[in-house]
């Protein structure tokens, strides 16, 4: 079956497209270098493979324009008419027609230069015979630019014509404008067809889809006809006119009851008589739309009989006289209330599919489609009956299985009896130690625990466990036995006394003391340049204190205490004879005299006199004494506090960070390792 | 009801106490109280923390291998009941035990010992080193008390002089 599918066709490029489209592929696939030195034979190849070239691309170019377009006499006649309804018949040909003649002119034309080619003797000469072919071809393209023009926009429209299949089932909406057929069509299938209150609002073609007994509907809906000569008709009831025309198809005449759309039922019936020879051999059906404003029942007596008319017109189309049935003709509907909507399509269908067949069933093609068909339907063989067979052993089996669950099911008490004893579903509860295994069936109420002292039971339960036992205080036995003969041995000689260990616990203590005060002192006082007095307040450093604690360690104080005194010097300096003398018997009198006195006798040993201090020396800077002593007493003030407080001063000893962490580690990402 | 053992330090879990975490590969870790769960979750490792089991175990501070401690096994296997053997493990349980203990009190001193003996040594050392640092006296009088009771005092303190 033909495919009418104008989708396909190549586009036609208007004349100036053309003649760039050709030229620069000659341009692109020919060879493009050519000098004056090479042999003149290669030189004419050249030039005539570039003709030759760009004719054969014009012609294959022009003949795929020629041969994609249809051939009005070639294709369906529905198709024919109504591209000569749309397009004329005429323009369409005379354009193809100018088309292949640019094709024939363009070929002449290249033979000809061709044959000059072949008699060029220079490459100038060549070139301007190249030039000239190629020109004149391109004069014959600029030709024929507008038919290309006009070509090219049939086939924008053609590609948007609805792809109608002539040949299948058909259902085929015609009627006056206005009257429901495209509300119609919306119903019935999925097309999505423009519906507005005035005429020709539907100004050519549709095709929807509808289903019917599994069958698939090509439903048509046309623009409404006018009743007026064939001739005066526009090309918007043309193309419903074709369509009536060519299509084998069912066809819906609908009718506007309630003269809504703007004509009467008279001026309906009127187009109807006029066009009915279109409907011949087809099924028709009458459909009167818009029963919502007027039932049918209460049309007037004029309009009625014209009805009946149309009905009887109608029931002739199909050529059999009255055989057709009624109910399939006329029928009433409204697209508003969808009322008798599904109806209408499923008569139309009907019909169709009953002519189809009838058709087909006359023509010859009948025994091959009779041939495909075959039921089967099984005949008995003869009276006999065969029931299934079971062994009567098998039976036998069965009985006596079943009778001896029945027995054992009654000796058996069951839980559910038990139950039923012991007070009912809720109070009985079944007790599931009566189903242990045990060697002994008193044991199967023992209570037993898991857990003693701290240890699972289960972890020690063993048959052989008495036996393991012994063996483990037999062990027993053996190590205390072994034990016993090793203390007797061992001779503990090292063992300090009750007294010893008193004794080092004092000497701990007194050790742990002299840590604490020698880390208190470390803390306080020896850090510090002096000692003042108000860090010495609970006077601890005494010689009292120092005779206290000689005397408790039982030696004699008084020695060292007059030794400590005597270390005071007077208030005054002096050297005396006596004092020199009494000096070597210094020991013996020691212990009968009390310490006042020696202290008060106590002198210091005598110095070697040295330089005063503020005593100008040269070269020092000093005026004076004066002057010195005055430079000395303020050098002396300005530390004083700062000495007090036990601060660090300009004199103190500094031991600069010689290694200074910055400087020493890391990468070097700015700056150097001695500066950074 | 069994009772289990912490994973982090070993104790026994009695039912009703403790935490348990089951990894996306079925491993059950149980734990007696929330110190050892937040020590799992620490990632630390139980050898590693001093009061566990396993580290005390590993460092030699606990008995590890004991013929007592044989008795004691995870059986996986059921046993059917038996009251004559259940009652004998009844009895045999407390004695495992008290042998046990006694053992690893043993253990202990003798894990002890070394130390103790080093210990003496050193007492010995400082007593004979340090005990000039004690008033003469109170050295005396626990050393010689029964001569000192006898003595003059004047003798004292000519040898407090004498040492002078």
């Amino acid at each position: 079956m033909v495919q009418y599918n104008f989708k396909r066709i190549t586009v036609v490029p208007p004349g100036k497209d053309f003649i760039d489209i050709i030229l620069s592929r000659t341009q692109r696939q020919t060879p493009t270098v050519v000098h004056k030195g090479y042999s003149i034979s290669r030189i004419r190849q050249f030039y005539m493979r570039k003709v030759k070239y760009t004719q054969s691309n014009f012609y294959e170019k022009l003949s795929t324009v020629i041969d994609d377009f249809p051939r009005l006499d070639d294709i369906h006649p529905f198709y024919g008419d109504l591209l000569h309804v749309l397009y004329n018949k005429d323009h369409y040909k005379l354009a193809l027609g100018q088309i292949n003649t640019a094709r024939n002119i363009i070929a002449k034309i290249a033979k000809d230069y061709l044959r000059l080619l072949k008699y060029g003797d220079s490459l100038y000469r060549c070139k301007c015979l190249k030039v000239a072919a190629l020109g004149r071809m391109c004069t014959v393209i600029k030709r024929i630019s507008p038919s290309l023009a006009y070509l090219e926009q049939i086939r924008q429209h053609m590609a948007r014509l609805p792809s109608i299949d002539p040949n299948t089932r058909t259902l085929l909406i015609c009627g006056y404008p206005n009257v429901g057929k495209s509300s119609f069509m919306n119903k019935i299938t999925r097309a999505d067809v423009d519906v507005q209150p005035y005429a020709f609002t539907t100004k050519s073609l549709f095709v929807g889809h509808a289903d019917y007994k599994y069958l698939r509907y090509q439903v048509i809906d046309t623009p409404g006809i006018l009743d007026r000569p064939f001739e005066d008709r526009n090309i918007i009831e043309m193309c419903s006119i074709t369509a009536l025309a060519h299509l084998r198809a069912a066809v819906l005449f609908f009718l506007d009851i309630s003269g809504s759309c703007g004509y009467s039922i008279a001026q309906q019936a009127a187009l109807f008589h006029s066009i009915k020879s279109l409907f011949m051999n087809k099924p028709l059906v009458i459909v009167c739309n818009k029963t919502d404003l007027q039932p049918l029942e209460n049309l007037s007596e004029e309009d009625m009989k014209l009805v009946m008319e149309m009905k009887a017109e109608a029931m002739k189309t199909l050529g059999h006289g009255g055989e057709a049935n009624e109910e399939g003709v006329l029928l009433t509907m409204s697209t508003l209330t969808e009322e008798g909507v599904m109806a209408v399509k499923n008569a139309a269908c009907e019909r169709l599919l009953d002519q189809r067949v009838e058709i087909k069933m006359k023509s010859k093609k009948i025994n091959d489609c009779l041939n495909r068909f075959h039921v089967a339907m099984p005949k008995p063989r003869d009276n006999k009956e065969r029931p299934a067979c079971i062994p009567q052993a098998v039976l036998d089996a069965r009985a006596s299985a079943a009778a001896a669950k029945e027995k054992k099911k009654l000796e058996r008490k069951l839980e559910k009896d038990l139950e039923n004893e012991n007070g009912g579903a809720g109070v009985y509860s079944a007790s599931l130690k009566k189903h242990y295994l045990l060697a002994d069936d008193e044991w199967k109420e023992d209570i037993l625990p898991e857990i003693l002292d701290g240890h699972n039971v289960a972890d020690f339960l063993d048959p052989d466990i008495l036996q393991r036992c012994e063996e483990l205080e037999r062990e027993e036995g053996l190590r205390l036995e072994e034990e016993a003969a090793q203390e007797a041995f061992q001779i503990d000689g090292h063992e300090l006394t009750e007294e010893q260990r008193e004794i080092l616990g004092q000497i701990r203590k007194k050790k742990a003391l002299l840590i604490q005060e020698h880390r208190m002192k470390k803390r306080t006082a020896e850090s510090r340049p002096i000692v003042p007095r108000k860090f010495d307040k609970d006077r601890t450093f005494t010689t009292n204190r120092m005779g206290r604690q000689l005397s408790s360690m039982g030696f004699d104080p008084s020695a060292a205490m007059d030794r400590a005194c005597s270390r005071s010097r007077g208030r005054k300096r002096e050297r005396s004879l006596s004092r020199a003398a009494s000096d070597g018997d210094d020991m013996d009198i020691d212990g009968q005299q009390s310490s006042k006195k020696l202290r008060a006798l106590s002198r210091s040993r005598s110095r070697s006199k040295s330089r005063p201090s503020e005593e100008v020396v040269p070269g020092e800077g000093f005026k004076d004494s004066a002057q010195k002593k005055k430079a000395i007493k303020k050098a002396k003030d300005s530390v004083r506090n700062r000495n007090k407080e036990a601060r660090r001063g300009e004199a103190d000893r500094v031991i600069p960070t010689l290694k200074p962490k910055h400087l020493f580690s890391g990468k070097r990402s700015i700056g150097k390792t001695s500066r950074r | 009801m069994r009772l289990e053992k912490c994973w982090f330090c070993s104790s026994t879990i009695y039912p009703g106490h403790g935490i348990q975490f089951v990894r996306n590969d079925a491993k059950i870790f149980r734990f007696c109280r929330s110190k050892c769960h937040k020590n799992f979750k620490m990632k630390r490792n139980p050898r590693k923390v001093k009061w566990t089991k396993a580290y005390r175990c590993l460092h030699g501070k606990d008995m590890t291998q004991d013929s007592t401690f044989e008795f004691e096994r995870k059986r996986n296997r059921p046993e059917r009941y038996d009251r004559n053997v259940t009652a004998q493990t009844l009895k045999a349980i407390p004695l495992i035990t008290k042998i046990r203990h006694e053992r690893h009190k043993k253990h202990i001193t003798e894990r002890q010992k070394q130390g103790k003996t080093k210990q003496r040594e050193r007492d010995a050392k400082e007593l004979e080193q340090d005990i000039q640092m004690l008033p003469k006296k109170d050295t005396m009088l626990s050393t010689q008390k029964t001569k000192v009771v006898v003595k003059v005092s004047q003798q004292q303190t000519e040898e407090n002089l004498m040492e002078e």
